[in-house]
């Protein structure tokens, strides 16, 4: 057992150190036939690897196509590989590099790579007497159409979501900003699971600075593998014990344009549907890109809806419970007579009854979320008619507390983004506690010590609470309120950017 | 050899960590010890307190000039020698210390009479100290930015407080100088300890990213806290009247308590909650500055650990010994002992000697 154990951990460290010291590759052979038994050797119990010699005398010789079954596009191989190789006319003098008719072609000269790119995707043309094999890149796996995105409709904006596939996603970010200085950087990451990283900046708007801390936190990853972009964030946040998240991730590529234009870097991971964005502010995740085609006062009531549903649903619960166990003194005569009234029947501490509920909900809401839709309108039932009205009847929960969650719930709502609405969903617990234990005193004690973290808190090496505290009031155009758009001349300070400026006077002319 | 270029304050910053240092728990007491002193003319008192405190704080700032990267703690060993150097920072560091203990101790003993009365005191000072310890934890940058935060948190106060504005009688201040200059005098000698917190200028100083409106924001902070102050004073005069306003200990919180709406009583419990905000941007730097003194002293460049020691310290003080309402009044004369000392006398003595080494210095590069 214990040398089982350390063969294990030895095996661990070895893969750890792979990248680090480079050992021995084998190249590739001259002779076809070495190169198939190399493959064969490391590829075994692989029946989805595609094997395929064929004779292509009057240009080359023998030559063996290779590639995995599923992860090709069909026609492409073909139409552009196999087609023009098997079916060229004799005489005629050609390379097989020309015949293939293909965007991109490359070489390789070892077994590392051609493993690599096999498992990539990517297609490989052995020939016959050669010490190097062609990479054909003619990839093409299951795909999703472009859809509508599930976790930030669009009201206003298009309505393309990002895909799987990072060439896509860059592609779509690209239609937004057909701009020469939009720079990719590209990354490659994990021990197992190779995943592409694409950093995508606006290269003389972006802080230098900034981008730089990004990619040497990247390069610092060592992984099996990377399955979506959220599981990034972990690695390389500021602060990893926070509950708060320190990137913003989006769906939508307008969305993404929009933060790349006022300076911000984000990171595109192959395979996830969604997009990274640093660094990010606290208040960047109450804003949306919607505010911005919205007229601009209705945008403004909007943003100050979800401040204020901010604050509910987080201190609602947590003030409820503070009034009716321990500073009663505050509420009127006839209301707190009232409220007892609802309360008679409850055998619970407020707390508990609070607990009861909200805990209720959460499990609801979880329920919903993986079930499938027919069988989740079912979950909305019982949660909404039979708790909701029994447990009040039973004299369990009172009106108030059910009023209260509801009230609690529909403002957790509206917060746009779903990592700062689940942050917040935790931190109301926490503050439930401490006002069932120190009544007002506990929640200002609560939201010192949240403030205190929010101030200290950084994304990036940059302020999260920028641009409240330190104070950037040229960006406050942009914060509670959304002033018109040609008020917002410069790119948010926030962002640190090397470009301050983002439009000239584009104030709509007035009559006379 | 610049040490502070990392933690920067701004302008604003500087401007609302010290007017947050020096606005706590005295805006709750003043207008009754005024009103012992000098009656209804204690906002003269207080007129010239403010005046005190902003010509002392520009000799401050004057005399920081001379050193413009440099904390007290780092100009004391170059004056006074290394030994006495570090026993002044010692003393510096203890008086910080003093302060922040007698505030916290402040705190808590007027959150145990009004909210809490039957939790044991040092519960409540470590429920505070866990959202300190998060703000003070990240430097002087942290609490610059703390300060301005709870700055635009506490804007709400005035505007509720005008509501008591309907049954004020501004008759009970007249007449003017009633009773002539001496109880004004008199008076005075406490309004110049309520201003007790300008002597941040010594440390913030060189955190402050454009100097050149060090006098200014110095003298800003001051008039803001001027003014805080004698709003509070002049409707408290004017709404009690004046024999009534001495029986109360805290006549703000009593002031507080009479406003009321359709839907909230007792709106003094409100205030008095989110009244800790102010109290805590008092209480941390001190705090800060005491522990960053001690770990300078004993050459840490970290100053969480000395922060974890002290906050955990004074609930164990507190839960040894509970300090009665008289320790309380007794802890808070010895602070303005050594407030004046520190802050007052200490600017005074130092200021000509300071000038003359850099003088001297000076010359010597010449």
């Amino acid at each position: 057992m214990r040398g089982w154990l350390r063969r294990k951990k030895t095996s661990v460290k070895d893969r750890m150190s792979h990248s680090s010291e480079p050992i021995r590759v084998r190249e590739i052979s001259e002779r076809l036939s070495d190169n198939l038994a190399e493959l064969n050797a490391i590829f075994t119990l692989t029946p989805d690897l595609v094997i395929r010699t064929f004779a292509c005398q009057h240009i080359e010789g023998m030559v063996t196509l290779v590639y995995l079954n599923g992860l090709v596009d069909k026609n492409s191989i073909n139409n552009n590989v196999l087609r023009p190789l098997l079916s060229h006319p004799e005489g005629e003098k050609s390379s097989v590099f020309d015949l293939l008719s293909v965007g991109k072609v490359s070489v390789a000269y070892d077994f590392r790579k051609v493993e690599t790119e096999i498992l990539l995707g990517s297609s490989l043309l052995f020939i016959e007497g050669r010490k190097e094999v062609l990479v054909i890149e003619a990839n093409g796996w299951p795909q999703r159409a472009i859809e509508d995105p599930q976790l930030e409709a669009a009201l206003k904006g298009g309505h393309q979501g990002f895909v799987e596939t990072d060439t896509q996603n860059i592609a779509l970010i690209r239609r937004y900003i057909p701009n020469r200085e939009l720079k990719i950087k590209e990354m490659w990451l994990g021990e197992r699971g190779l995943t592409k990283l694409s950093i995508i900046f606006l290269a003389d708007v972006t802080n230098p600075e900034i981008l730089q801390e990004l990619e040497d936190r990247l390069k610092s990853i060592k992984v099996d593998s990377i399955l979506n972009a959220s599981e990034l964030e972990e690695y390389i946040e500021d602060n990893p014990y926070s509950l708060f998240p320190q990137f913003l991730t989006s769906e939508r590529p307008d969305s993404v344009a929009s933060h790349i234009l006022q300076g911000k870097i984000a990171v595109v991971v192959d395979r996830s549907p969604s997009v990274l964005i640093g660094p990010a502010t606290f208040v960047s995740f109450f804003q949306n890109v919607d505010d911005y085609g919205t007229r601009w006062p209705v945008a403004t009531f909007i943003r100050m809806l979800r401040y204020l549903a901010f604050l509910i649903a987080t201190f609602l619960p947590a003030i409820y419970i503070a009034l009716i166990s321990f500073n009663y003194e505050v509420i009127p005569l006839d209301l707190i007579l009232s409220v007892g009234e609802s309360r008679e029947k409850v055998p619970f501490p407020p707390l508990l009854e609070a607990f009861i509920m909200e805990l209720t909900l959460e499990m609801l809401r979880e329920s919903g979320i993986r079930l499938p839709a027919p069988i989740g309108q079912t979950v909305g039932i019982v949660g909404g008619i039979v708790i909701g009205q029994a447990v009040v009847q039973a004299g369990i929960v009172s009106n108030i507390m059910v009023i209260v969650v509801a009230f609690t719930a529909i403002s957790s709502f509206i917060i746009p983004n779903y990592d700062m609405a689940s942050a917040v969903r935790l931190i109301r617990f926490l503050m439930m506690i401490l006002a069932a234990m120190f009544g007002f005193v506990g929640i200002i004690v609560g939201l010192m010590a949240l403030i205190g973290h929010l101030i200290t808190l950084e994304s990036l090496g940059v302020p999260y609470g920028s641009p409240l505290a330190p104070a950037r009031f040229g960006d406050w155009k942009d914060l509670f309120i959304r002033l018109p758009l040609w008020k917002m001349k410069d790119r948010p300070l926030s962002a640190h950017t090397i470009e301050e400026q983002r439009q000239g006077d584009n104030r709509p002319r007035e009559d006379g | 050899m610049k040490k502070y270029t990392y933690n920067q304050l701004s302008v604003l910053q500087y401007i609302l960590l010290i007017h947050g240092a020096q606005v706590g728990i005295g805006v709750l007491t003043i207008p009754r010890e005024l009103a012992e002193k000098a009656s209804t003319d204690g906002w003269i008192s207080l007129l010239i307190g403010w005046l005190a405190a902003t010509l002392v704080s520009l000799i401050i700032t004057n005399m920081m000039k001379q050193y413009p990267e440099k904390t007290i703690i780092d100009i004391f060993p170059l004056i006074l020698g290394k030994w006495l150097g570090r026993v002044a920072i010692a003393l510096m560091s203890i008086y910080c210390g003093i302060a922040a203990f007698v505030l916290l101790i402040n705190a808590t003993g007027i959150i145990n009479v009004w909210l809490l009365s039957q939790t044991p005191a040092y519960v409540v000072v470590f429920l505070f100290a866990l959202p300190t310890y998060l703000v003070i934890q990240g430097g002087v940058r942290a609490i610059g930015r703390y300060a301005e935060l709870v700055f635009y948190l506490t804007l709400w106060i005035p505007f509720v407080l005008t509501t008591a504005y309907r049954e004020v009688h501004w008759l009970n201040l007249l007449p003017v100088i009633k009773e002539g200059w001496h109880p004004i005098w008199e008076a005075s000698k406490s309004t110049v300890l309520s201003f007790l917190g300008f002597e941040f200028g010594y440390f913030a100083y060189p955190f402050l990213q454009k100097k050149q409106y060090a006098s200014l924001g110095i003298v800003i902070a001051n008039t803001l806290t001027m003014l805080v102050y004698i709003s509070v004073i002049i409707v408290c005069f004017a709404y009690f009247s004046p024999d009534e306003i001495k029986e109360y200990t805290w006549p703000t919180l009593n002031l507080w308590k009479a406003i009321e709406f359709r839907f909230l009583e007792r709106v003094d419990i409100l205030f008095l909650s989110s009244y800790l905000f102010i109290l805590s941007t008092t209480a941390s730097p001190y705090i800060y500055f005491c522990v960053f003194s001690s770990s300078q002293l004993f050459g840490m460049k970290d100053h969480r650990k000395h922060l974890r020691l002290f906050l955990l310290l004074v609930p164990v003080a507190l839960w040894l010994y509970t300090p009665s309402f008289i320790d309380l009044k007794k802890a808070s004369q010895i602070w303005s002992y050594t407030g004046l000392f520190f802050a007052y006398a200490l600017p005074l003595l130092a200021w000509g000697p300071i000038k003359l080494s850099k003088r001297a210095e000076g010359g010597k590069k010449a």
